[in-house]
């Protein structure tokens, strides 16, 4: 007890000497729970996820860009598909294909172009308004709707793809019809809207006014023309869309096959290397990425053990510093009676005392980071590359 | 407010709209077929107002909302309904019946406009009244009866697929001992009848006349023009004209007929009683 005492007395002395060993002891303690805790959030994040998209059909290439895309909406955009491989689908009868396309951004938000079927698939509720029911309208994701601030009834403006392509896509004002539930996934971060409205804001649809006067030629009324960058009610019969469209673009299509059976013989249509579709199974693809955070946090850990191994040395050295700083002070509490075990309790107290006082810094830390270990994790992967 | 536009199809049966599934259609042949394939298992709705035409029709919101909210949601196709390229509806409860048969549909005026940069472009139009030649109607039944068995399990709709299959091969034999012989040139007073012609042997011109009403001298003159040209000896009504529209054209030598489109309910006759009389009034015509 006296050595508990002496030696808080002394800690106390040199409070800011002790405060930096008290924060360094706290880091060496808490960065390795909170890397840990974070991958394993992480990895439950990206498992469940992907688990729970059947299977992603897209352009051949880099699968795990065409499920981070497909399944979590990060800007790891493949080069997209068209319509006709959703189209394939329904044909097929194998399965309820959703299209999907990813391609734009509203305020920083991903903007989702699908159809209501995703919604089933997602079994995605509303906890205001009503899902969108024509061109022009979005539902909001919840993170998405709580981050801008936005409600039924107001409106988001997609963002420009390109600031100085001016032949690029044109803003589009839509209006939020309703705002989902919180799910933790990447869904709470999205803006849905239908595929076609998707469509409109890259510009293969689009309404304008019948400028056409008689006995005008096209090239002269162009000139003219005025596109709506926003589709009310009034206007709205005038936008229309061009070309074929099984030719439109989308970004991944995600198949819930009605049955293994059917799931084995949609696989087996896209495995040939020469075709222009690949279908993935996300989980296979997240597993393996999975596996390789694991061999990466076992090295990190391994890091971590030597970082640790070199940081209680240096911790040691600046105690054994300190008692050399301090041998005149043992020399006299030395010829004063205390024996050498008497010292050493005092110097282990000082350690333990340190050791406590991490704890106590490191442990609401990582509860209070370990608490919100989801949306940070959810935010990292929705930020993508 | 309930919405009052929604036409309750059907409402025969012991079962409570309620418990039953509810189908909802954007013109009358599908939704008869719905109906004849579903019997008394669902609740089947037309979601064009009366005296609306599902092709110039457009819903409201809430309207879209009841839509979306059904079991089974049947299109037309063939371009018949605008709003519903235009509208989100669930595809995987919504069969559009003619989507199988795009070979057989028949083209039409080429709409051609102009807007930005790209100048001028076209979009092909489609004749829309598919239902007119029975076979292709008995393709869209049964591509309704793969959707109504693939979305609503519960209902066992192959018994009434054959005996509607029956019944619109038993028509369509009915449309098909109208002529023997060349095809009759005929004018129509309106552009509907491009299937009903080009199934039945009837050489369609069409006008545009508005139904029901009295053709004034310039459309006369025109029809004048057309009967030279064509050689037309049958003029088509899309509905029963004022009785001196009727003496007009019998004085230009025209035979005539009133051929219910059935894109709505023809009074309180169904599909199958409308087309007999359809073509029972050709007939006669052509007697």
């Amino acid at each position: 007890m006296n050595a508990l005492y002496l030696a808080a007395a002394n800690l106390r002395y040199h409070w800011a000497r002790t405060i930096v060993l008290i924060v360094a002891a706290a880091l060496v303690l808490s960065v390795p729970v909170l890397t840990r805790t974070l991958l394993a959030a992480g990895e439950a994040a990206l498992t469940a996820r992907a688990e729970a998209t059947p299977l992603l059909l897209g352009t051949r290439g880099s699968r795990l860009d065409l499920v981070m895309a497909g399944a979590y909406f990060t800007d790891d955009l493949p080069e997209p598909t068209t319509m006709a491989t959703s189209e394939e689908v329904w044909d097929s009868g194998l399965g309820i294909p959703a299209p999907l396309h990813t391609t734009f951004t509203a305020s920083g938000v991903r903007i989702v172009g699908t159809t209501l079927d995703y919604f089933d698939l997602r079994n995605l509720e509303l906890s205001e308004g009503r899902v969108f029911a024509t061109l022009g309208e979005a539902v909001l994701g919840a993170n998405a709707a709580r981050e801008l601030s936005l409600g039924v009834g107001e409106t988001i403006l997609s963002d420009p793809e390109n600031l100085f392509d001016l032949d690029g896509a044109y803003p589009l004002e839509m209006s939020i019809s309703g705002i989902l539930e919180p799910r933790g996934t990447p869904d709470d971060d999205a803006v849905f809207v239908d595929i076609k409205t998707a469509w409109i804001i890259e510009g293969i649809g689009h309404g304008h006014e019948d400028i056409i006067v008689e006995g005008e030629d096209a090239a002269s009324a162009a000139a003219r023309v005025v596109q709506f960058s926003r589709i009310t009610p009034e206007n709205e019969a005038s936008f229309h869309f061009h070309g074929d469209p099984n030719g439109y673009p989308v970004t991944a299509v995600m198949v819930a096959p009605y049955d293994i059976r059917s799931e084995t013989i949609l696989r087996g249509r896209y495995l040939d290397a020469e075709g222009p579709v690949q279908a993935v199974v996300p989980s296979d693809v997240i597993d393996a990425l999975v596996a390789r955070l694991l061999r990466i946090a076992a090295l990190v850990d391994t890091v971590t053990v030597i970082v640790g191994f070199a940081a209680a040395l240096a911790l040691g050295l600046a105690l054994f510093l300190s008692w050399r700083l301090r041998a005149g002070e043992m020399f006299t509490a030395f010829a004063l009676g205390a024996g050498r075990s008497m010292i050493a309790r005092l110097a282990l107290a000082e350690v333990a005392l340190v050791l406590l006082g991490a704890a106590l810094l490191a442990t609401p830390v990582v509860i209070a980071l370990s608490s919100y270990a989801d949306i940070i994790v959810s935010r990292l992967v929705a930020f993508g590359s | 407010m309930r919405l009052p536009l929604l036409l309750l199809f059907c409402m025969a049966g012991a079962a409570s709209a309620q418990d039953r599934p509810v189908i909802v259609a954007d013109s009358y042949p599908v939704a008869y077929f719905a109906e004849q394939l579903a019997g008394d298992s669902a609740d089947v709705r037309l979601v064009v107002p009366e005296g609306r035409d599902p092709s110039s029709w457009r819903p409201s919101l809430a309207e879209i909302g009841e839509i979306q909210s059904a079991d089974l949601i049947v299109l037309n196709g063939a371009g018949l309904a605008d709003w519903t390229s235009r509208a989100a509806l669930p595809r995987a409860r919504t069969v559009e019946t003619t989507r199988g048969l795009t070979d057989r549909f028949i083209q039409t005026e080429t709409i051609t406009h102009s807007h930005g940069a790209e100048g001028s472009h076209s979009h092909e139009g489609v004749a829309t009244h598919t239902w007119l030649d029975l076979e292709i109607a008995a393709a869209q039944a049964e591509a309704l009866s793969v959707a109504i068995g693939r979305a609503l399990p519960d209902i066992d709709v192959a018994a009434n697929l054959q005996a509607l299959a029956d019944l619109l091969a038993a028509l369509d034999a009915q449309g098909n001992a109208l002529v023997d012989g060349d095809a009759v040139p005929t004018i129509a007073s309106h552009p509907r009848y491009e299937y009903l012609g080009a199934a039945y042997d009837l050489e369609i011109t069409s006008l545009d006349w508005e139904a029901g009403a009295e053709p004034n001298a310039d459309q006369l003159a025109v029809l004048s023009e057309l009967i030279a040209e064509t050689g037309a000896t049958l003029f088509i009504w899309e509905a029963a004209p004022p009785a001196s529209a009727n003496a007009a054209v019998a004085d230009l030598g025209l035979a005539q007929a009133v051929v219910h489109p059935l894109t709505m309910p023809s009074g309180d006759m169904d599909f199958a009683q409308t087309m007999r009389a359809n073509f029972a009034a050709i007939e006669e015509a052509l007697r």
